[in-house]
């Protein structure tokens, strides 16, 4: 079955966030669950470039002094904290300041509030965040409790395992046990794939579990693997890409205005050439056409 | 029934007659056995006694007490050594000056007592709660250099590490350092109990008032037999058993007050404020891990604010129970300097919660790991260093007053087994020479 799912999924090659021309097939896990919906051309059409109108929630944001985003610490280079100079930084948290800078006209005037994968809902619906940049693939579940703004990066999972490890794909995991954090569509595939699921927090604690020996292999996005390679090289990513992730800012449903708001600076970003600079600074040099922006019919 | 209640008196004694030594001589026989016996029941009673009072004391002075500052002291140092790991990785970039050489010397410090605590331990409860620690340590520095080092790269990896090892610090190594003092104090109150308690005296004062009577009597008994006043060998005998009983009397007496002293302003002190001290280190540790924290929910501030309720100052707490316990004692002073940093530390953490929860991260991290005078850190540094000399000081009265104690007790073992000898020998000696004279 899973065979099945990788080899249907298998052309969205690592980085070719382009490639989005048609809705994808569900892997199992989720589509059991949830009746088909079309993930990619889910989100709201924007009025135009982006424009803080009076009444908007922009503008009750503006009133705040500062954009709330909840996002990751830990999913280099995503989004994640720098020990060296004390700053939350990556591809995520560049766009966001993006969004602060359409706000406000000024980019650093944003509270970072991180957060684990399993509270990313939670914290939009609570209001607790303005917006969550944190990794977060669009399902059709997820769909129901929030919106996501247009797709800006496109992944898709594999395994990563020590570099003297004879495992070759999920398939070879059945029976040993591996990571992913908690409440992420990861951990279903492991589940399907038998292999037994370790749910952590973070997907450092991930890779502190895979140094000590305490899992076989850590499967995830092939962008969160590339970032766990880098802070270890002996490491090594296998396998085929066998699911289709796309990337989308959660905002609550509350918020309509916003979702279009954010989904014009998005616009800006992919024409102005700014995602280009974004993903050459942080994912790679070899950057791709940045994934079009799908609206809701 | 009128007839046996109207039998003439003599007929009783007529009775006990035949049972009891009719002549002189066999009375004075059956005397001596019986006042040997008593004396040497007597030496062996009071030897017991002091024994017990005196291996009280002892245990009071060295095992217990080393084995409850060791606990206290390794938990301080491994406390202490969180706490800065966790502040060195929050300031970013550069790790404070101090950072590194103060982790390393907490590390040192808990080692050196944790292989103290080893030796005094032997197989008392403690032990097992030692070899966990034994075990930990080196799994926790090792995940802490592997958080260093991670750091050093600037990938995030090292907060994972970071983390992991503070949760084997405060799940595992810190109650197991916690357990140990725990143990000793009981076994302190245990020991103490044996050193001060009033049963032990009691057995000697009736064993005491027993053998007084006894003596007393056969003086009676042989002025009144043989009308010569003195019976030398008796009077030797009296007069070696009233050395003994002033002997214990006066060592027992001493050794008591002092080993009351040594709890009242030593070992009672020193626990209270070893409880607001750690206490006090678990907070600032959970100010720090507030900061660093990236679960997103307030566990680390909610367990700020647990302690702080436990710690005070306030009534029921635990440094206004200090202040309490140290009131009359060296550590009075220092006490009340610890009340009242904390109060002042609450409101600059406050401060800091307000700042980081509006956005201002920076300045939040800045005033926990400054080096100002109104900073975090140094309230805290100015707690904690207060307690940690209240209890040196406290400490001090302690050994002075469990040593006197235990000295008390010099001599005094061998001294009333001597003088219970001597006791016998005199009531032999005193008995023979009458005895003789029916010959």
């Amino acid at each position: 079955m899973l065979l099945v799912v990788a080899a249907m999924t298998a052309w969205v090659v690592p980085g070719s966030a382009a490639v989005t021309t048609r809705a994808y097939l569900f892997p199992p896990a989720v589509a059991r669950s949830t009746p088909p919906c079309d993930r990619t051309h889910s989100s709201l059409r924007p009025a135009g470039p982006p424009r803080v109108t009076p009444g908007s929630f922009m503008a009750k944001i503006r009133a705040h002094h500062r954009l709330i985003a909840g996002v990751s610490e830990y999913t280099y280079p995503f989004g994640f904290f720098n020990p060296l100079d004390g700053r939350v930084e990556g591809f995520e948290i560049d766009i966001v300041h993006a969004i602060a800078k359409a706000i406000f006209g000024n980019p650093n005037k944003v509270e970072f509030k991180a957060i684990s994968d399993a509270q990313r809902i939670p914290e939009v619906q609570s209001g607790a965040v303005d917006i969550v940049a944190h990794t977060m693939t669009i399902l059709c579940d997820r769909l129901k409790s929030v919106d996501f703004s247009t797709v800006y990066f496109h992944a898709g999972a594999q395994v990563l395992v020590l570099k003297n490890s004879p495992v070759k794909s999920l398939a070879d995991l059945r029976g040993k046990k591996v990571c992913a954090t908690t409440l992420s569509d990861s951990l279903g595939y492991i589940k399907t794939a038998h292999a037994i699921p370790v749910p952590v927090t973070n997907f450092t604690d991930c890779l502190m579990l895979l140094q000590q020996d305490d899992v076989a292999a850590i499967s995830t996005d092939d962008n969160i693997l590339a970032g766990l390679q880098a802070q270890d090289p002996w490491t090594k990513i296998v396998g085929k890409v066998f699911s289709s992730e796309p990337y989308g800012l959660a905002i609550s449903k509350m918020h309509p205005d916003f979702v279009r708001f954010v989904n014009a600076v998005l616009q800006q970003m992919r024409t102005d050439g700014q995602w280009a600079a974004d993903y050459r600074r942080w994912v790679g040099t070899r950057v791709p056409a940045p994934p079009p922006a799908k609206y809701k019919a | 029934m009128t007839a046996v209640t109207d039998r003439p008196r003599h007929a009783l004694p007529a009775v006990r007659h035949s049972v009891r030594a009719t002549t002189t001589p066999a009375k004075l026989r059956l005397l001596l056995i019986g006042l040997v016996s008593l004396c040497l029941i007597w030496g062996v009673v009071a030897a017991w006694v002091v024994s017990q009072r005196a291996s009280g004391a002892n245990d009071v002075a060295s095992t217990s007490e080393t084995l409850s500052l060791d606990g206290q002291q390794i938990y301080r140092a491994l406390s202490d050594a969180d706490a800065t790991a966790a502040s060195a990785f929050l300031s970013g970039g550069l790790e404070p000056i101090n950072g590194p050489p103060r982790y390393q010397a907490d590390i040192a410090l808990a080692a050196a007592h944790l292989e103290s605590a080893t030796a005094a331990a032997g197989h008392s409860a403690a032990a097992a709660d030692l070899a966990r620690l034994s075990a930990g340590l080196p799994v926790y520095t090792g995940e802490i250099q592997t958080a260093r080092a991670d750091n050093r790269l600037g990938y995030p990896l090292g907060a994972a590490y970071l983390r992991e090892a503070s949760n084997l610090m405060r799940g595992t190594l810190l109650p197991a350092a916690r357990n140990i003092s725990a143990e000793a104090n009981v076994r302190l109150a245990g020991a103490s109990g044996r050193a001060t308690g009033l049963p032990l005296p009691l057995v000697l004062l009736v064993a005491a008032a027993i053998v007084g009577f006894a003596l007393y009597c056969a003086q009676r008994w042989l002025f009144r037999r043989t009308h010569r006043r003195l019976n030398t060998g008796l009077v030797v005998a009296s007069v070696a058993g009233l050395v003994s009983l002033l002997w214990l009397g006066i060592a027992l007496g001493v050794a008591r007050a002092d080993l009351l002293q040594a709890r009242t302003h030593g070992s009672t002190p020193v626990a209270a404020l070893a409880q607001a001290d750690i206490a006090a280190l678990r907070a600032r540790a959970d100010e720090s891990l507030t900061l660093i924290d990236a679960q997103g929910d307030d566990s680390f501030q909610a367990d700020f604010v647990t302690v702080q309720h436990r710690l005070g100052p306030g009534p029921g707490t635990l440094l206004t129970d200090a202040v309490m316990a140290a009131r009359g004692s060296p550590a009075a002073d220092l006490a009340g300097v610890a009340a009242a940093t904390a109060t002042t530390w609450y409101g600059v953490h406050r401060t800091v919660r307000s700042l980081d929860d509006n956005g201002k991260h920076n300045q939040a991290i800045l005033l926990v790991t400054g080096p100002g005078p109104g900073h975090s850190g140094t309230l805290f540094t100015r707690l904690d260093g207060s307690l940690f000399r209240a209890i040196a000081a406290d400490q001090t009265v302690f050994q002075r007053h469990a040593t006197a104690g235990s000295n008390a007790f010099i001599g005094l073992e061998v001294g009333v087994i001597v003088l219970a000898l001597i006791m016998a020998a005199g009531c032999a000696r005193g008995l023979t020479t009458r005895l003789a004279e029916y010959r």
